[in-house]
Order: C-alpha cells, then sequence, then structure tokens
C-alpha cells in the first residue's frame, strides 16, 4: 500500500515501515528541537515530553535525530524497500 | 544468502555503484545492498554535478551517456538589497563564456534517480549483483574485523571488504564504531521545489544558467541560519528545481520553528522576487516538494576533516565519509573520487589477503593527498558570507560570493585543478581529447533529448559536404593534440620539474593578477561578443550536426 499527501506532491510513501524513529522517555527534557525542526510535522509534546505523533510523512532527513543533544531519539531506517520516495529528487 | 562476496557495497546511490564497478570488473565477486525499493527512490539533491566530476572521475562516465537534464554554463548571483523595491545586484562572472557555453560546461545538472540507476546498470553489466529492499543494519565482526553485513531481514552475508557508501547520515558508520552522529552545525536542511515547465520557457528565463539570490535575513529569502544563501535554482530539461537550506544550528541552541519559516520563506520569494513572480510563476506548475539534509560542514572542522575513514575490513566513501563540498555543496564529485579510490585499495587488499586498517590507511592517505577532494571540503567561503550577512556588509557580502560562486573562485580553484590536470595527464596523455569528445558527446545527448544518441538517432548519412570535412578536420586535430601530448609525456621528467611548482603557486598568482586580469577579461569579451556569437553558432551547428561517432572515445 502506498499513501500520498495533497501537501507533498510527487511523494509516494510506501507502508510497513515499523517503528523507525522512537523517544527514550527518561532521556527527553521536551526542549522542542525535534518538534521545531521536523517539516512533517511527526512530533508533539506531551506532558513537557517530546512524543512520536505519527511517522506517515517522515522524509528519513534525520533532522530530529541530528538536533536532540540529549540523545533521545532512537532513529533507523524504516524495513528495507518501505518509507518515502520521489521521481524527482 | 549464505554465499560469501569479496566485496559489500552498502548504498546504490552516486557512490556506491562506481566502487562496485571497479570491484566487479576486476573480477572480485561483489554485492550492492540498497535499502529503497527501486534505486534513486530515496536520493533527493540539487543537482549540478560540476565539471571536474566528470573529467577526473570515473573513466565509464566520462565516456559514457549518462542521463543528464541540461549543461549549466555557470551561475547568476543575485545580490538581494531590499525585496519589496526591488533593488537587486547581479554578479555573474563566473559563467563559461561564448564561443564556449553551452558546450563546455561548468557542470551538469541531473535527477538522482535516472543516474543512479544508469550507474548501477553499469555496475550490473561488470557483474556486480544488486540486492534491493535491503537495509544494512549492522556489521559482523570477528576479532575486531569487519566481515560482513547483518540485514534488517536477519541475514547475515559475509565479505571480505565493506565499502559503506550509504550516505549522510552514516548510521551503519555509527554502529560500526567509525563515527559519532555529527552535530548539527555541520548539518544544512535542504527544502526542495520541482516545478514542471515547458522547455521553452526555461530557455528563455534560465538558459544554460543556475541563479542563486543571496540577501539579508530581514529581506526573509534566506533561512535564519543558512550560511548566506537564499535559494538556489537548477534549470532542467522540461523543469525547474528550486532549493532553500538552512543549517541546522550555528551558535544559538534554540532551533526555530524552520516548518513555519521554510513556508514563509517559499511564498515570500515566489510572491516578491522579481524574476520568481514575473517570468516563473506564471509558467511553473509545482511537481514535488521533498527535503533531505546534508552534512556540507564537516569539513570546516579540522578535527572531523581529520577523521578516519576505515577500521579493520571497512571503508567509508562519499558523504558516509562526510566529503560534502563546503565551497560549492557539491557531493557528487568527491563520492566519485573516494569510490574510485577506495575500490582500488579494496582490490589491493584483497589481493595481498590483508583488509587489516593498517593497509587500508592507504585509502585515507590517498584522500588527504587528493587535491580536488581537500579544496572542496575546506573552503570557508560560506562561513564568511555568513559573517558578512550579519554585519550587513555590503562589501564584504559581494566580495565573498565573487570569491564563492563569482570568477574569484580562481584565486583558490586553480592549484588543486591543475594538480588534477597534470597527474591525470601524465597517467593517460590522451585524456584531454577525450574530454573535448565527452563535452561535445554530452551536449549532443542533451540536444537530442536522449541519454543514449546512438541507440536513437540513425548515423546521419546527409550530412553536408562542408560538415564532412569538418568531422575530418576535427578528428585530425584530435590526433594531433593526442600526439603532442604523447611525444611530452616522454619529457615528464622536464614538465613536472617545471609545472608542478608552477602549479603549486597557481592561486597566489590569481590572487594577485585577477583584479588587474578581470576587467580587461570582461572588456574583451563584450569586444568580441559578436564574432564569439557566430562562432558559437557554428560550433553548435557543427556539434548538433557531426556523425555522433566522431565523438566516441
Ligand atoms: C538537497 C541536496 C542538494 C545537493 N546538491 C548537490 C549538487 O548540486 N551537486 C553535487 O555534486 N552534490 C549535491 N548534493 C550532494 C550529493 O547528493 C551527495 O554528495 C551524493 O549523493 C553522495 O553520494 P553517496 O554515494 O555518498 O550517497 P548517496 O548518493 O546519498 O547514496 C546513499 C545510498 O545508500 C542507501 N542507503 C543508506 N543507508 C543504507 C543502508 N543502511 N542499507 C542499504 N542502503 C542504504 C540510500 O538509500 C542511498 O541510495 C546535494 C545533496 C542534497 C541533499
Amino acid at each position: 500500500m502506498v499513501r500520498t499527501f495533497k501537501e507533498f506532491p510527487g511523494v509516494e510513501w510506501v507502508e510497513g515501515t515499523g517503528d523507525f524513529i522512537k523517544i527514550n522517555e527518561e532521556k527527553c527534557i521536551g526542549c522542542m528541537n525535534c518538534v521545531n525542526v521536523c517539516l512533517a510535522s511527526c512530533f508533539e509534546i506531551v506532558e513537557q515530553k517530546a512524543r512520536v505523533k505519527s511517522l506517515e510523512k517522515c522524509m528519513e532527513c534525520a533532522s530530529c535525530w541530528y538536533v536532540c543533544h540529549e540523545d533521545a531519539i532512537i532513529f533507523t531506517w524504516p524495513l528495507g524497500g518501505t518509507g518515502y520516495k520521489s521521481e524527482w529528487g | 544468502m549464505d554465499e560469501e562476496f569479496d566485496v559489500i557495497v552498502v548504498g546504490a546511490g552516486f557512490g556506491g555503484p562506481v566502487a562496485a564497478r571497479i570491484c566487479a570488473k576486476a573480477g572480485l565477486k561483489t554485492l550492492m545492498i540498497e535499502r529503497s525499493e527501486n534505486v534513486g527512490d530515496k536520493v533527493i539533491s540539487g543537482l549540478t554535478i560540476p565539471f571536474y566530476g566528470f573529467l577526473f572521475g570515473p573513466e565509464f562516465i566520462r565516456d559514457g551517456n549518462p542521463p543528464i537534464e541540461r549543461p549549466s554554463d555557470g551561475i547568476i548571483n543575485y545580490i538581494i538589497k531590499d525585496i519589496e523595491k526591488g533593488d537587486i545586484e547581479i554578479d555573474d562572472s563566473l559563467r563559461v563564456p561564448k564561443p564556449f557555453s553551452p558546450i563546455i560546461a561548468f557542470g551538469y545538472n541531473a535527477y538522482c534517480k535516472p543516474f543512479c540507476e544508469w550507474e548501477v546498470r553499469k555496475a550490473v553489466d561488470a557483474g556486480a549483483i544488486l540486492k534491493k529492499s535491503t537495509t544494512a543494519i549492522d556489521v559482523i565482526r570477528e576479532d575486531k574485523y569487519v566481515k560482513g553485513i547483518i540485514t534488517d531481514k536477519g541475514e547475515r552475508i559475509r565479505s571480505k571488504i565493506v565499502i559503506d557508501a550509504e550516505g549522510s547520515k552514516g548510521l551503519l558508520a555509527v554502529k560500526a564504531g567509525i563515527r559519532e552522529k555529527y552535530r548539527p552545525e555541520t548539518i544544512s536542511l535542504a527544502d526542495t521545489y520541482d516545478y514542471v515547465m515547458l522547455k521553452e520557457y526555461v530557455d528563455k528565463i534560465f538558459g544554460y544558467s543556475v541563479k542563486m539570490c543571496w540577501g539579508w535575513d530581514e529581506q526573509r529569502i534566506a533561512p535564519p541560519l543558512g550560511y548566506g544563501n537564499g535559494l538556489m535554482v537548477w534549470p532542467y530539461r522540461n523543469s525547474i528545481h528550486f532549493m532553500q537550506d538552512q543549517c541546522l544550528r550555528i551558535n544559538e541552541s534554540h532551533i526555530p520553528n524552520l516548518n513555519k519559516l521554510f513556508k514563509e520563506y517559499h511564498s515570500n520569494i515566489t510572491q516578491k522576487l522579481p524574476w520568481w513572480k514575473n517570468l516563473v510563476e506564471p509558467r511553473a506548475k509545482l511537481r514535488a516538494r521533498m527535503w533531505d539534509g546534508f552534512e556540507i560542514y564537516v569539513g570546516l572542522n579540522k578535527e572531523l576533516r581529520n577523521m578516519p575513514n576505515h577500521i579493520d575490513g571497512m571503508i567509508l566513501i562519499g558523504d558516509a565519509a562526510g566529503l560534502e563540498s563546503t565551497e560549492l555543496c557539491d557531493g557528487v564529485p568527491a563520492a566519485w573520487f573516494s569510490a574510485e579510490i577506495a575500490a582500488n585499495v579494496a582490490i589491493d587488499a584483497i589481493h595481498t589477503n590483508n583488509t587489516s586498517k593498517l593497509f587500508l590507511k592507504k585509502y585515507d592517505r590517498k584522500i588527504k593527498r587528493h587535491p580536488i577532494i581537500q579544496w572542496s571540503i575546506s573552503g570557508r567561503n560560506r562561513f564568511n558570507l555568513r559573517t558578512a550577512q550579519k554585519e550587513h556588509d555590503l562589501k564584504k557580502l559581494r566580495k565573498y560570493i565573487h570569491n564563492g560562486w563569482g570568477l574569484g573562485s580562481l584565486t583558490h580553484f586553480m592549484t588543486p585543478f591543475f594538480k588534477m590536470l597534470l597527474s591525470d595527464v601524465n597517467k593517460d596523455p590522451t585524456i584531454i581529447t577525450k574530454w573535448i569528445k565527452m563535452f561535445f558527446r554530452y551536449y549532443q545527448n542533451w540536444f537530442y533529448e536522449s541519454y543514449d544518441y546512438s541507440s536513437i538517432r540513425k548515423f546521419r548519412e546527409a550530412t553536408s559536404k562542408k560538415l564532412k570535412k569538418m568531422e575530418m578536420k576535427f578528428t585530425r586535430y584530435l590526433r594531433l593534440i593526442d600526439s603532442l601530448l604523447k611525444s611530452l609525456k616522454k619529457r615528464k621528467k622536464l614538465l613536472s620539474a617545471i609545472v608542478v611548482p608552477f602549479s603549486n603557486s597557481l592561486n597566489n598568482l590569481m590572487k594577485k593578477t585577477l583584479p588587474i586580469f578581470e576587467p580587461i577579461y570582461s572588456f574583451i569579451l563584450k569586444l568580441l561578443n559578436p564574432i564569439s556569437n557566430r562562432l558559437n553558432i557554428k560550433i553548435l551547428k557543427f556539434v548538433e550536426y557531426a556523425n555522433p561517432s566522431v565523438f566516441h572515445t
């Protein structure tokens, strides 16, 4: 199954990625960096901790991982053959 | 997979297939692992691949017909002083002049996917095996040695050497302990828009030039943490590509809301920048929007620049090794150069049955001695631009734009360029004519809208007598150049004694002479304009109509 979104034309997301970005709640200090850096709005803050809201529009740029100075974000790749793809990169 | 391979190449982007092809051609059992479903699905770039990547890069690319979208003859820089009033200055000194443009190109614009697919086909033709939809999640370790990879399906695939071409995030390199996560200061996040546009409009509005805009922060065209540039626009065949990039952190620890800001900057540019608003906006249709992070500032930090790119049984190349250019934001040439070096070191290592880090150190030594890689990862111009922007110093901004993206780049590029040129000519004296043929062949491919004209276009029997004569002359001249250079090669020692010290001081020479040379150069260009234009038409006609076989090596 493939997902598309009107706001992101020309990009498709193949389902079955698995939870490839996770947050270690113990390490997270709720600094908002991941929320602010994410162009796909994947994160939200709940009770002063970041939480993955949805990875359905994630373009796997890893910016959230880079800006997390507490190393609370565990970033891996989605399962092979899944996740975002585009003809026009 | 129970088989054991000689080499596993992780990643089939720009660098991976080059390494895989060279290894496979040398008879090594080679496997390429790619995490996406189709090659190139996940590679996002600009993209202009600069000419030096093609000249000094892998032979099969130089002598082949890779899928390019449009030759690029240079950059037009717009300095936006006041976007509301349309107060804009232009520096377009970094352009190949007529009569040579667009045959002699500054670079070639391309989409990543067809390009990477083409490279992969060449690797597979040479005997490499491609395994797609497979992510390498870890390496197999035995007594400190990397002995293969572990996939996301739990397979353990063994090899004597792993060449890691996984691109900028380097997750496997982190797993293998060669790298740590890069600091956000080294990463730039690039927001990219792809627009469809009729070819005739792209021709008219852009021609063969990449457009770049620079300005003060409050003009809201340059993202607040960008190292200087507001945007770049690349013309393709029937489309254009728009990119804004923004560093993930400079000094401030606070990350602004980028989602909101990028949208704001994009609409500010498209609604206010005169050439975009009046010329592009009415004719362009948005086709795709995507983004990716790239680590173009790794090289600026000496400590990061000097990190080892190998351990026992494993070598990092391209973006995975942090070889992105700070100078021009290009990474493809360095990915190709490092892929070639890594493949050759891997072949030696396997033949001598020694994959220890002591042996693989050879790779790092070669990377450190590579004039263009070192030039491209250590340029500081984008930092300087940022300072000029912050200080609102127009004089400095002009100077740095000219230095980085105008003719001033000759003051730091001449020495590495000449050194590469010399070493390549020394290795193969016929290379110069191969380059000439390459430029002509690429132009012909672009002109006939085909990536490989020879398979589509029938040889033109009907070429006029005049053209036939020109073809013969052209071939004769090329032979003459070849024999001249071959005879020079015999005097290699003498050549090195004179030319090598000379090339070392070329940058300094350019620094001193450019202020005098540049006005003369522009004056002569203007003076010769009518003649150059006429000559340009002649050359283009020749290249367009000549039998393609004369442009083959
Ligand atoms: C927005 C942007 C603009 C750019 N503009 C330019 C430009 O104008 N000119 C220029 O020369 N360069 C440009 N670059 C840089 C250029 O794209 C890179 O330097 C180049 O792609 C690096 O090649 P590579 O082979 O090292 O990595 P990549 O081309 O990124 O290839 C890596 C491959 O590995 C795969 N992969 C990753 N991890 C795994 C894994 N664990 N297992 C299996 N497969 C994996 C990926 O799917 C990908 O196919 C730009 C980059 C970006 C992001």
